[in-house]
């Protein structure tokens, strides 16, 4: 660790009443937060939400319409070189030369800075070591991904930002991942993480910003934020003729649904319904009931414990995927 | 200057690396060479057929035409019939026709300034390569050294060393130069446009940018490697000309590698001053194209200068291309020094710090989203 930053009590990352504006679209409103020392941070939000802008403005690569952000003791505007030493940055959109080996890129990249850690660990620690002299063109969109967080490692930074890693890899590939960025969080890393996948933020973070059009709408710890939520049980099933019904019709089910026992909330989206409740074992059982003498054909159902993607659809009224 | 090396190393391995590109980039100008080489040059030198009408027949008449007669590259016959010669020439059979008018002797022998002989060279206007070429040796060769044996005292040799090096410039002398010259321009205008807009729209700059490396590193490792590249290829093809077509380089290697410098710089500026403009690129092409085709059809690559209209010429003179075909000409085939192409060498000072100036204020790291 840095000289610099001996004081673990300072937050590494301080945001400020950051703002970006495009013409009249507000892209991110003023948003505050603190990053603290070896924490995995996370900005959880569906796409527009302003999760990018808000790295990329902290990372100084954007030019904030308002507020500021600290890096490191750094400003990101004032002295973005300093701030580009302790950081290490993987875009949303990796690109790198496809002509190039893995290890000749890793290589090229340490030439950028002044202060760079030796290649082949580096390497091991991605699971990259194989391929070191493989052609970036002919590696996998996981491997490029492992590469791009090596990428991000390779001057030893302060603060690791990870700009949706995950996006568009297979699970086995998510899960490699995942596990390269617990091993960095093990070895002390402070981590930015951005992911509209609720369960990669629940496993990863240790704090969660949940960001919805420019806005923080909640920040605080996945298992805080789930507790908050009014109820934590969820019944979820398929009425496969829910979407035949009319408005009227549906509205009528809905508040049919509600007036089961203990059911604090329905949520429907095509023909799944969802109902949220806080004693689950009272609800199921008016509930299985309700179903027989509707002669209701339910498909898939089940129970489960309330997700982020809940606190997010509460919060928002919408889904992370909308 | 952190960064520097492993920029030109990782460029030199994208270029070579890219096999199919190495290809063309050099099969190109080598297959245009071939190809416009031998159709204009199937014999060793070019040859052009024409017939001399000697209306005086007197002594010194016949002087001149046995110095027709007995040239090799020029098939010049005797012939008396001038109408039928003019209709040869019309009907684009021969080239020339060559008169050495009556009392051409005795006007010679009166030696009377006010009224001198006067020979007459009917030509096919519309055979660019004769006007250019031929008519320039003719005049030298014959009619100077015929005038200068007759009326002067001097020594004949000086002429006859500058007869020879007109005479060895051959069709292809002119070409390869120019061939040169273009690879310069693709390579680097649509190599460069292409190239930076591509590495932009693919973030591989930003990515870049979000580093430690400064731009003048980047942009110092673009310009050494791309030299460097540049000065391979081109002699490469040089080479390949002269061995199998004998195209000299009778210039300074170093004063080429200048021009080739100079060329280099210039049209990278002017590459990293289309990335600018080029919205992504697929846009940069045509726009490369729109500024690279025209300077290869009026730059003096292919045709020389003096085929353009008139008004046209001092405008053409000044285009990118044409200072440094001009220049890479000069050198090869004449072994010109930079004490003669002082000018060539000005235009393509003013072209690049111009273009750099735009360039550095119009190039951009990302994709405008600020």
């Amino acid at each position: 660790m840095r000289s610099e930053m001996k004081d673990t009590n300072e937050p590494v990352i301080k945001v400020h009443k950051l703002l970006k504006r495009y013409d009249t679209f507000t892209a991110v409103n003023e948003i505050q937060f603190d990053v603290h020392h070896g924490e995995v941070f996370g900005l959880l939000g569906p796409n527009g939400a302003g999760k990018t802008t808000t790295i990329e403005m902290i990372e100084g690569l954007r030019k904030p319409d308002g507020g500021h952000a600290v890096v490191g003791g750094y400003d990101t505007q004032k002295q973005l070189n300093k701030v580009k030493e302790v950081i290490g940055v993987q875009l949303q959109s990796t690109s790198l030369f496809e002509l190039l080996t893995v290890k000749e890129i890793v290589v090229m990249y340490a030439s950028f800075y002044a202060h760079s850690v030796p290649v082949d660990p580096l390497l091991e620690s991605v699971n990259l070591k194989e391929k070191m002299s493989t052609h970036v063109k002919n590696l996998s969109g996981g491997q490029k991904q492992r590469l791009a967080i090596a990428l991000a490692l390779v001057n030893d930074p302060l603060v690791v930002f990870l700009d949706e890693p995950t996006t568009g890899l297979d699970p086995q590939a998510r899960r490699s991942l995942w596990d390269i960025i617990l091993r960095l969080k093990d070895q002390g890393k402070t981590i930015v993480l951005s992911t509209h996948y609720m369960d990669e933020a629940h496993i990863l973070c240790d704090r969660i910003c949940l960001m919805d059009q420019g806005n923080i709408i909640a920040l605080d710890t996945p298992d805080a934020l789930i507790k908050n939520l009014q109820s934590q049980n969820a019944i979820e099933f398929n009425l496969p003729h829910l979407h035949t019904l009319d408005e009227q019709q549906v509205k009528t089910v809905e508040n049919e649904l509600k007036s089961i026992p203990s059911v604090e909330n329905v949520e429907h989206h095509k023909d799944k319904i969802v109902l949220f409740t806080d004693h689950l074992q009272v609800t199921l059982t008016s509930f299985i009931q309700y179903v027989e003498t509707q002669k209701w054909e339910v498909h898939d159902l089940k129970t489960r414990t309330a997700t982020l993607e809940d606190v997010f659809i509460q919060m928002t009224g919408k889904g992370l995927d909308e | 200057m952190r960064g520097y090396g492993q920029l030109v190393l990782a460029q030199f391995r994208l270029f070579l690396r890219n096999k199919q590109m190495l290809f063309w980039s050099l099969m190109f100008p080598i297959f245009l060479m071939t190809v416009i080489g031998f159709a204009f040059n199937g014999e060793e030198s070019i040859t052009f057929k024409g017939i001399i009408i000697d209306e005086d027949q007197s002594a010194l008449s016949n002087q001149l035409s046995s110095l027709f007669l007995e040239e090799e590259v020029t098939n010049f016959a005797l012939s008396e019939d001038k109408e039928q010669a003019l209709t040869d020439l019309e009907n684009g059979d021969i080239s020339f026709v060559f008169v050495i008018p009556e009392q051409f002797e005795s006007l010679i022998e009166q030696q009377d300034t006010e009224n001198k002989p006067k020979t007459v060279l009917y030509y096919d206007q519309t055979n660019q390569m004769i006007s250019n070429i031929a008519i320039p040796i003719i005049e030298n060769n014959f009619v100077d050294q015929m005038s200068q044996e007759i009326a002067s005292y001097e020594p004949v040799i000086q002429f006859e060393a500058q007869g020879v090096q007109a005479l060895d410039l051959q069709y292809f002398d002119f070409l390869v130069p120019g061939i040169v010259a273009m690879m310069i321009m693709t390579n680097n205008l649509n190599g460069s446009a292409g190239q930076i807009s591509s590495w932009r729209e693919r973030g591989i700059l930003r990515r870049m940018q979000s580093t430690t490396l400064h731009a003048s590193s980047f942009i110092s490792a673009q310009i050494t490697a791309r030299l460097v590249l540049n000065a391979f290829q081109v002699l490469i093809v040089i080479l390949i000309g002269n061995l199998l077509f004998g195209v000299q380089v009778n210039g300074s290697w170093l004063l080429l590698l200048t021009f080739i410098l100079l060329g280099t710089l210039t049209f990278m500026s002017i590459g990293f001053i289309i990335a600018g403009l080029a919205k992504n690129p697929e846009s940069a092409g045509p726009i490369s194209g729109f500024i690279a085709f025209p300077m290869l059809f009026l730059g003096g690559v292919f045709f020389p200068l003096d085929n353009m209209p008139e008004f046209l010429q001092p405008i053409l003179e000044t285009v990118p291309i044409a200072p440094l075909s001009t220049a890479m000409r000069q050198v090869m085939n004449v072994g010109a020094g930079l004490s003669d192409l002082w000018l060539p060498a000005l235009y393509l000072v003013l072209w690049l710090l111009a273009s750099f100036i735009v360039a550095s204020l119009t190039f951009k790291w990302d994709d405008g989203v600020k």
